[in-house]
């Protein structure tokens, strides 16, 4: 019970920041992505900050995914800065993919850059449990 | 131009823009107006325009002392179910034919994994109640004769009215998404009751349960400690449900954030497939 309350809060976690803006129903949430590739973009923006990065598929082609993060104010809290991500690095980085399986799109969860560090997001919630 | 042109001229504009602005400080019509020849028709007298909010006049009125004081941040309290008024742990109300096509609309997307009608997603105002619910921080202003919430996404605004105002006339009034908030204290209980809705059909009480510009809402709100309020809501709207559908929520005090300028811009739907792609549903 414990290690399902464990698991249901994670989810809880993952999708919480994507509220912010729109719908989740779209994506996945027990399922996860990890892919390797180059970014194109990184936009340090509120509702939403953006990595866009180009990965190849099977065939040796580019597929551009674009992974939606919380917002600066709770990135900034994870230990993120604008300058975090720049064009041309390699990362890998993980997701929730979209429910129908298409590629292109999912919620971030972690990335991990060419240094070595692994960056995660802290949950989109502020002040106190409630009473 | 001659040089007496020169000074007719300037003397004609003076004269003609000191009769315009005579028009609007002027003492209202048929008082203090002559009756000789080539006097102007007597108008009916304007009504006095009220003081506003902001007014100092109407700030030092004297009032009862508010029992209470939310000027602060907050942030709705309990996470992911705060956003969706109808999930848990309310109940939903019978709906109406009309909304119901809407709603099993929304259900049936659900299924094959799409979203129905995600207005806010395409930079919509979320609107009352989301605009409380959502997963954003709210500044709240209270003075004595109003309280400012701004909602820190779309910096959306929303004012009650606590000055002994009443809603404005139907057919006068602009309608919002936030409506029209007017408020009173009974006790230690802020009262208020917000109507005058938009009629465009981009606002949604829930997913798939649409808010029509006859909604209505009555909140009661308390402070249960200086860090947790809490609002018993009744929402109205006989075009989509029956009857009254009460809720509970709560906020917390947020002491280590102050809201920032947050934009829905078009870009931002560019870059996101989640609010572009074919999984949406119009």
């Amino acid at each position: 019970m414990k290690r399902l309350l464990i698991a249901s809060t994670l989810v809880v976690m993952f999708i919480a920041p994507v509220f912010a803006h729109h719908s989740p129903a779209a994506f996945e949430a027990s399922k996860s992505i990890t892919l390797t590739g180059t970014v194109k973009e990184f936009r340090w923006q509120n509702p939403h900050t953006w990595i866009e990065v180009n990965v190849p598929n099977e065939k040796g082609e580019q597929v551009l995914w674009a992974f939606e993060l919380t917002s600066p104010t709770y990135l900034v809290r994870a230990g993120w800065k604008s300058n975090t991500l720049k064009p041309g690095d390699k990362v890998t980085i993980s997701g929730r993919p979209l429910k129908s399986g298409e590629p292109g799109s999912a919620i971030f969860t972690s990335v991990t850059l060419a240094d070595g560090r692994t960056l995660g997001e802290r949950p989109a919630r502020l002040g106190g449990e409630a009473k | 131009m001659n040089r007496s042109m020169r000074r007719v001229i300037p003397a004609l504009l003076l004269a003609t823009s000191v009769a315009t602005a005579t028009t609007y400080a002027q003492a209202p019509a048929g008082r203090g107006q002559g009756a000789g020849r080539g006097a102007a028709p007597a108008q009916p007298a304007a009504p006095a325009e009220p003081l506003s909010a902001l007014a100092p006049e109407n700030l030092a009125k004297p009032r009862p002392k508010a029992p209470f004081d939310l000027t602060g941040n907050w942030f709705i309290a309990g996470g992911v179910q705060g956003w969706l008024f109808g999930r848990t742990p309310n109940v939903l109300p019978k709906l109406t034919p009309a909304a119901q096509k809407h709603f099993d609309a929304y259900a049936a997307a659900t299924k094959e994994n799409k979203v129905y009608r995600d207005d806010i997603g395409k930079c919509w105002p979320a609107g009352m109640p989301v605009m409380m619910t959502r997963v954003w921080p709210i500044a709240m202003i209270q003075l004595p004769t109003a309280i400012y919430m701004i909602s820190e996404f779309m910096d959306s605004l929303r004012t009650i009215y606590l000055d002994g105002r009443p809603h404005t006339d139907p057919d006068v009034v602009v309608r919002t998404f936030n409506g029209e908030s007017v408020g009173h204290w009974e006790g230690d209980t802020l009262v208020v009751e917000t109507k005058n809705f938009t009629d465009l059909d981009k606002h949604w009480v829930d997913q798939g349960i649409p808010a029509s510009k006859d909604f209505r809402m009555i909140e009661r709100y308390k402070l249960i400690n200086n860090n947790t309020l809490e609002g018993e809501w009744t929402l109205i709207d006989p075009q989509n449900w029956e009857g009254e559908w009460k809720g509970t929520r709560r906020w917390n005090r947020v002491t280590d954030h102050d809201i920032q300028e947050v934009e829905c811009l078009p870009d931002l739907n560019e870059h996101l497939q989640s609010t572009s792609s074919s999984v949406h549903v119009r």
